[in-house]
């Protein structure tokens, strides 16, 4: 991992010196192993403070949403899940592509911050601190899927068995079992938003739940308003995912949203087929769900 | 002194749990909160007294996420009120820790000072009491001594326990705390008891002046560094044991309906979103600085006392590694014209 820190360093460097961009976005290196975050550089003296290391994991690409108002012209550091975050962007409308320079790192799988941070910290039952991060233990794509530079050699998936097991068995119980298991775990959700802040795929500008006049969704945390919340969060997500994790990751208590997300990317998967989202881009294609057609054949929509 | 012994902890909670509603520190599967001890599993909770602390805070038992306040009938025009929902049933906090006993006196001085008493807290704060766990082990995140808060013998505890390894030297503090007390009379012995020594801090913040220096940085360029990598997920605003701000909305069913409160937080765009669409705090950092200018600067002003309690939870649930102790230090040696 240090030559691929010195890599994103001479690269941000030289891009800087050629004068290609005006910022970089990677990560940097906090007080403590663990507390790696996401950082940006704005000039070649900033570029010596980039690294990346074995908690490199905060998606970057959620970083270029502060950007999609500017016009600065970015390089950014990439790895697999963050590349299709950036495809996802691209056809959103996002970000201009001409704007990115995109520096692809193939990931090695990485470990969680914030698990390290509760070990460390002494709040919660200590978890396992050795291991890769659940996210990166079920990731099928490690190698960006999009970029101008690629540092290091390809990486193979680590995602191993059947991926949807999990989902299946879920499909496997009754209704009401299944209702049953959302309403508890649902439930404990505290309702802060940071599935939804951290989502590289929640890109609208004003999102149905800040929304006032009307308010879609109560601001209650009971179990109803907590279940719609997560029903409509998780509907947009359709199509959308990119299975980047950080929803689960991040969320304070552990709401197993990658569940949800997966049976989304399994259904979309079998109705409408095609690559998976942000795993390919093509200039101007539009990924499921998001076209609207006036002779659609569901005259629902 | 009074102590309890380990071996009789449970037995003491059952008691305690019949006269009022208990909350303690509990890992229930993934989590790890303040729980309820009449929903305590053996076979899914395990109990966290011997930890440093849990993830969120117990300021739940009196300033909880939701709660309903009046019924609402509405028949044309008009508008009726037809009951308030006042909670005041007795509750116990066992076990909190200092940093979080200041949380909830902060919230005291919010709630039911300056003239300004809010109803509803104040009926379930006055039948709350609390025993406090003192700590003599912070933690490598714990700064509470710089934010005004004795670990070892807080302020605001009723009662205060101190673990001695097979038992906990029990310290009543105040008349609900003897009443409490009186609750385990039978369970508690008399003992000769060497109370442990404290260990010292690893993370050393230095507090002073720090709400006087930050009078003149409203524009300071500080901010928009430290800003930078923050998401605005609210997240370290609702694990934050002081953190209470909250937002009062409407429920209606056809003409029947309640009105309910529920935690809010400034890292929210629609926080300060106004009627007319104007938001004075639109952008992402603005949103941080109130955040951070609330805690150690504002209510110091008013209440005398900084809002941050040192408990370090911020700290360890931000996904991009804002940390507070950092930023009291940047502010400390920050430039000012
Ligand atoms: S991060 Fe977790 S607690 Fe927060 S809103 Fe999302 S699911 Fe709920
Ligand atoms: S911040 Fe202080 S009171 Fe809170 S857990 Fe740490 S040492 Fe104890
Ligand atoms: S937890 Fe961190 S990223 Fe989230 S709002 Fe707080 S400071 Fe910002
Ligand atoms: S920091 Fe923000 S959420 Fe917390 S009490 Fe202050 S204004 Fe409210
Ligand atoms: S601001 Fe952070 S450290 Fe201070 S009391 Fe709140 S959560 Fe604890």
């Amino acid at each position: 991992m240090k030559e691929i820190t010195e890599q994103i360093q001479t690269i941000a460097a030289r891009l800087f010196e050629e004068g290609k961009i005006d910022i970089f976005i990677a990560w940097e290196q906090g007080e403590l192993d663990f507390q790696t975050k996401a950082y940006v550089a704005r000039s070649k003296e900033d570029a010596k403070n980039l690294v990346f290391n074995e908690y490199a994991i905060y998606n970057t690409a959620n970083m270029l949403l502060k950007f999609r108002d500017g016009h600065e012209r970015i390089g950014i550091a990439v790895k697999g899940c963050d590349s299709r975050g950036i495809v996802r962007l691209l056809e959103d409308l996002q970000i201009k592509r001409e704007r990115l320079y995109i520096v692809g790192i193939p990931c090695p799988g990485l470990k969680d911050p914030l698990a390290a941070a509760r070990n460390y910290g002494g709040f919660n039952r200590q978890t396992e601190p050795d291991s890769l991060a659940g996210k990166c233990l079920e990731c099928i794509q490690p190698n960006p899927v999009i970029c101008d530079e690629i540092i290091g050699p390809e990486q193979s998936p680590r995602q191993q068995g059947d991926r949807f097991a999990r989902v299946k068995e879920m499909e496997q119980m009754t209704p009401d079992e299944r209702y049953d298991f959302w309403e508890k775990t649902l439930s404990t959700c505290i309702r802060c938003y940071a599935c939804r802040q951290v989502c590289v795929a929640c890109d609208c500008r004003t999102c149905i739940f800040d929304e006032m006049k009307p308010q879609w969704v109560g601001r209650e945390s009971s179990t109803t308003d907590n279940m719609m919340y997560h029903l409509v969060k998780h509907a947009h997500m359709a199509g959308r995912c990119i299975e980047c994790g950080e929803c689960e990751r991040v969320c304070p208590v552990n709401i197993p949203l990658m569940l949800l997300n997966q049976k989304l990317i399994k259904d979309v998967g079998a109705f409408y087929g095609g690559p998976e989202a942000g795993l390919q881009y093509v200039e101007g294609a539009k990924p499921p769900l998001s076209v609207y057609r006036i002779d659609d054949p569901d005259s629902f929509l | 002194m009074k102590v309890l012994n380990k071996s009789k902890l449970i037995e003491a909670l059952n008691v305690l749990s019949s006269q009022q509603e208990v909350f303690v520190p509990i890992q229930r599967e993934s989590q790890s909160g303040y729980f309820s001890w009449a929903d305590y599993q053996p076979e899914r909770d395990e109990l966290m007294l011997e930890a440093l602390n849990v993830y969120q805070s117990p300021k739940n038992v009196v300033l909880p996420q939701t709660e309903r306040m009046y019924g609402i009938i509405s028949q044309g025009m008009e508008v009726d009120i037809d009951q308030t929902f006042e909670d005041a049933h007795p509750t116990l906090i066992f076990g909190a820790r200092g940093c979080d006993v200041k949380g909830i006196l902060a919230m005291d001085e919010v709630f039911l000072t300056r003239g300004f008493v809010d109803s509803f807290y104040q009926a379930r704060r006055a039948n709350n009491t609390i025993v406090a766990n003192a700590c003599y082990a912070p933690g490598p995140n714990c700064f509470c001594t710089a934010m005004e808060v004795d670990p070892v013998e807080p302020v605001g505890a009723d009662v205060i326990i101190h673990d001695c390894g097979d038992y906990y030297a029990w310290e009543a503090r105040t008349g609900k705390g003897e009443a409490v007390t009186a609750q385990l009379d039978g369970l508690l012995e008399d003992k000769e008891v060497k109370l442990p020594s404290a260990q010292p801090f690893q993370l050393q913040v230095d507090y002073q002046g720090v709400a006087e220096k930050l009078k003149d940085m409203f524009d300071h360029s500080l901010w928009d560094q430290m800003a930078e990598p923050c998401i605005n997920c609210g997240m370290c605003t609702y694990v934050c044991p002081s953190c209470y701000c909250f937002d009062i909305q409407v429920k209606m069913f056809g003409e029947k309906g309640y009105r309910f409160r529920a935690w809010d937080s400034c890292m929210f765009e629609e926080y300060t979103r106004e009627a007319g669409g104007g938001n004075p705090r639109g952008a992402s950092k603005e949103r941080f600085r109130q955040r951070f200018l609330h805690k150690l600067e504002f209510f110091q002003e008013r209440y005398g006392t900084p809002l941050c309690t040192g408990c370090g939870r911020c700290i360890i649930v931000c996904p991009t590694d804002v940390n507070i102790a950092r930023i009291i230090k940047a502010v400390k040696e920050a430039e000012v014209e």
